[in-house]
């Protein structure tokens, strides 16, 4: 069981960020070629395993090569996504200079496009974590995750609805940033959602013609085969991304913020609501690396743009820092982080529990 | 026929525009790079075939580029790009062989503490490749060849008017050319070999080295002792690279003679140096090149609240240097990281503007 955090006053937030500082200033002057040798080896094993998995689809024949193809196709989408395109776009090797590794100019296979991206996630989750109606990540505006947010009788499907989410995570994803929501809420008028959406519209389309045409078309009378190779390796991609990601934000002992707590939130204090919004997922070096080191969401969260490959050895002096501050370290197996998660969400869609300094419930 | 090759030309940009939709020209280009590392879609790489030591501190990289080259003009320098601890860096070496050589040469020497010509000496092999950059720069040998020239070179100054040089024995140009070039001893003399054969072979090349070690002639550039090596100095068409005292004074002594017409130069950019940070940035002067603007910074604060309080408006997002939506490039100039302290003056560095303090006149890539 995780403690709770103990509340820091602002010294002594402050003092537990100038140690995260430490600790992120010892790493970034230790980074260097091996850093890029990683980062250039994921890449070498996404484009490879991609490559196997066309030539398996396009032009074998019989179940198996169509299940190892698609393992293989779905295998390089999950490494694009996460532990490339994620990281790569947080800025995590703008310091090699490298043009293909640029944060602002990288884009991924992914329906959500790069400059959606960078705004909702890099920015405004990066940087509001957790703050409810500030952070348009907590349950992405139509899912209760927190016994914080207001039960209405809506809720009451979000076990369905997460489930669809997971099965069409990217469409979720690059959809997040168009703030449909604020249609209703009269926020945003259709033409200006029609604006936005333009480029997650043109991004999507050829995303769409890629997987389901431009491909299938080049492999004649296997078409149909692979057709449906790349549709289950975007599903299979979807359901892991899906996964990972709710794990890393939605376990039990997750905690949100209300906006006026976090009002002149010192440097300190964004460290220690970064700490205390996230949560890790134990394993071995594939999983950190399959999940794009989102196992190491808390390390993740504390320092967003240094290369992720690092947060499994800075994890340890983490730790050791949120001990004697008395800070809980939110970690578990996958199988247990994964089905605190569905808890909660079967939990919550049902009104309560209360929550203390909540009148509403 | 026109109309044939516009369309050709509109055929090939929106394929490679779709080739970028589908990420098909990303994957090209790793496959290129997996069988021969010195292949690229666009990149201008070459691979090193000969390193040749010219002197005790400078070294010759005979380099094979790619398809993307498309040749130089002598005289001019091009942007050699390396990986040093992970991280790019790039520097500006002037070519040292004629355009019709079938390979590029660039010849460094070896500068005390500095980082980039310290590496390609101790590291840089035959069979390795590098990165480099189009060929560019006005110091170039006019279209029609003058008559009467001169090359004034010093130290590894000479590489640029080697390369003209050279051109000129190639398209036996060489009509009434004086080569004076400065050194601190003979065995200093880049090339010194090859300057040697030259003259014994072009009757029109007279060839003047002022060696440093050479007790009966003056050291350095002196006006008078030039003025009686090369009387008609002011008659030639004079291209001179070296030293910054020698081209200051050389400068000088044409101005005086009202020459200065018929004197081209060119300046190595200075070695990347470490300025003292300032303490304060009251009017530091921030120079926006894509808006054509300049910017007065005052006061404390980051570049980014400098540069709001002025009335820009940058692209940013978290203002706490996390999520670098503000990255921009820095020209030049000194700046200060608010987060690791650290201060920079590299050129052509990625700044994130929320966390960067100016801590001497910049020039923005804004």
């Amino acid at each position: 069981m995780n403690i709770q955090s103990k509340n820091l006053t602002r010294e002594q937030a402050d003092a537990f960020g100038r140690e995260l500082d430490t600790l992120r200033q010892e790493v970034v002057a230790d980074l260097g070629e091996r850093d890029l040798e990683h980062i250039r080896q994921v890449i070498r094993t996404a484009n490879r395993s991609e490559a196997a998995g066309r030539v398996l689809l396009h032009f074998g024949l019989g179940p198996v090569s169509f299940v190892l193809g698609t393992s293989a196709l779905g295998l390089s989408k999950i490494l694009e996504n996460m532990e490339i395109g994620h990281n790569i776009m947080h800025g995590q090797y703008d310091w090699t200079r490298d043009p293909a590794l640029d944060s602002q100019r990288y884009e991924w296979d992914n329906v959500c496009t790069g400059d959606d991206w960078r705004h909702s996630h890099n920015f405004e989750h990066h940087t509001f974590t957790n703050i409810l109606g500030k952070d348009r990540d907590v349950g992405y505006g139509f899912l209760r995750v927190t016994p914080e947010q207001g039960w209405t009788p809506v809720h009451v499907t979000q076990p369905i609805v997460a489930a669809l989410l997971a099965l069409f995570f990217q469409w979720g994803v690059g959809a997040h940033d168009l703030r449909i929501d604020e249609l209703f809420s009269g926020k945003q008028t259709p033409a200006q959602l029609g604006k936005r959406a333009r480029p997650f519209i043109t991004k999507a389309a050829w995303q769409l013609f890629k997987d389901y045409a431009f491909f299938p078309a080049l492999a004649l009378v296997n078409a149909p085969r692979v057709f449906l190779g790349n549709l289950l390796a975007n599903g299979t991609r979807n359901l892991w991304t899906f996964a990972v990601i709710f794990c890393g934000h939605f376990p039990e002992g997750v905690r949100v913020y209300d906006q006026a707590e976090t009002e002149n939130e010192t440097r300190g204090q964004w460290y220690v609501r970064q700490l205390n919004g996230s949560a890790n997922i134990e394993g071995n070096r594939w999983l950190h690396v399959l999940t794009g080191h989102l196992s190491h969401q808390i390390e993740h969260h504390l320092f967003p743009d240094i290369p992720a490959a690092r947060y499994p050895e800075m994890a340890p002096r983490v730790r050791e820092i949120c001990e004697r501050y008395e800070q809980a370290y939110n970690t578990g197996s996958f199988r247990r982080q994964l089905s605190s998660v569905i808890g909660r969400i079967l939990r919550l869609s049902l009104p309560g529990p209360m929550v203390a300094g909540l009148a509403h419930e | 026929m026109v109309s044939m090759s516009k369309m050709g030309a509109v055929w090939r940009s929106a394929g490679s525009a779709v080739a970028e939709r589908l990420f098909l020209d990303r994957q090209a280009e790793f496959w290129m790079g997996e069988l021969d590392p010195v292949r690229s879609l666009g990149e201008l790489r070459a691979r090193v075939v000969e390193v040749i030591e010219e002197t005790e501190d400078t070294r010759t990289f005979v380099l094979r580029p790619n398809a993307a080259w498309r040749g130089h003009r002598a005289g001019q320098y091009t942007s050699v790009e390396l990986e040093i601890d992970g991280v790019r860096v790039r520097r500006c070496y002037s070519i040292s062989s004629a355009p019709g050589d079938a390979l590029v040469s660039v010849t460094v020497k070896r500068v005390p503490d500095g980082r980039v010509s310290t590496w390609l000496h101790e590291n840089v092999q035959a069979g390795q490749v590098l990165r480099l950059g189009a060929p560019s720069g006005d110091f170039v040998l006019g279209s029609q060849t003058p008559g009467k020239l001169l090359l004034l070179s010093g130290g590894s100054g000479i590489t640029p008017v080697m390369s003209m040089l050279r051109d000129l024995a190639m398209s036996e140009g060489i009509v009434d050319l004086v080569f004076v070039h400065h050194a601190r001893s003979g065995a200093d003399v880049i090339f010194g070999e090859e300057l040697a054969d030259l003259a014994a072979r072009h009757p029109g090349l007279r060839l003047v080295l002022c060696l440093d070690d050479d007790t009966s002639t003056p050291r350095g550039f002196d006006e008078a002792h030039f003025a009686e090596l090369v009387p008609d100095f002011a008659e030639r068409s004079t291209f001179l690279c070296g030293p910054k005292p020698l081209m200051d004074r050389a400068e000088r002594l044409w101005e005086s003679v009202g020459a200065s017409e018929r004197l081209q130069l060119e300046r190595f950019t200075p070695a990347l140096r470490l300025l003292p940070p300032v303490d304060s940035v009251d009017g530091v002067e921030v120079r926006l090149r894509r808006l054509d603007r300049t910017v007065v910074a005052k006061g404390q604060g980051s570049l980014l609240e400098q540069l709001e309080r002025a009335g820009e408006r940058p692209a940013h997002g978290c203002r706490i240097g996390i999520c670098h939506s503000c990255k921009c490039r820095k020209q030049s100039g000194t700046v200060r990281n608010l987060v690791t302290g650290e201060v920079s003056s590299e050129p052509d560095e990625e700044i994130q503007l929320c966390i960067s303090m100016p801590c001497s006149d910049l020039e923005l890539d804004l």
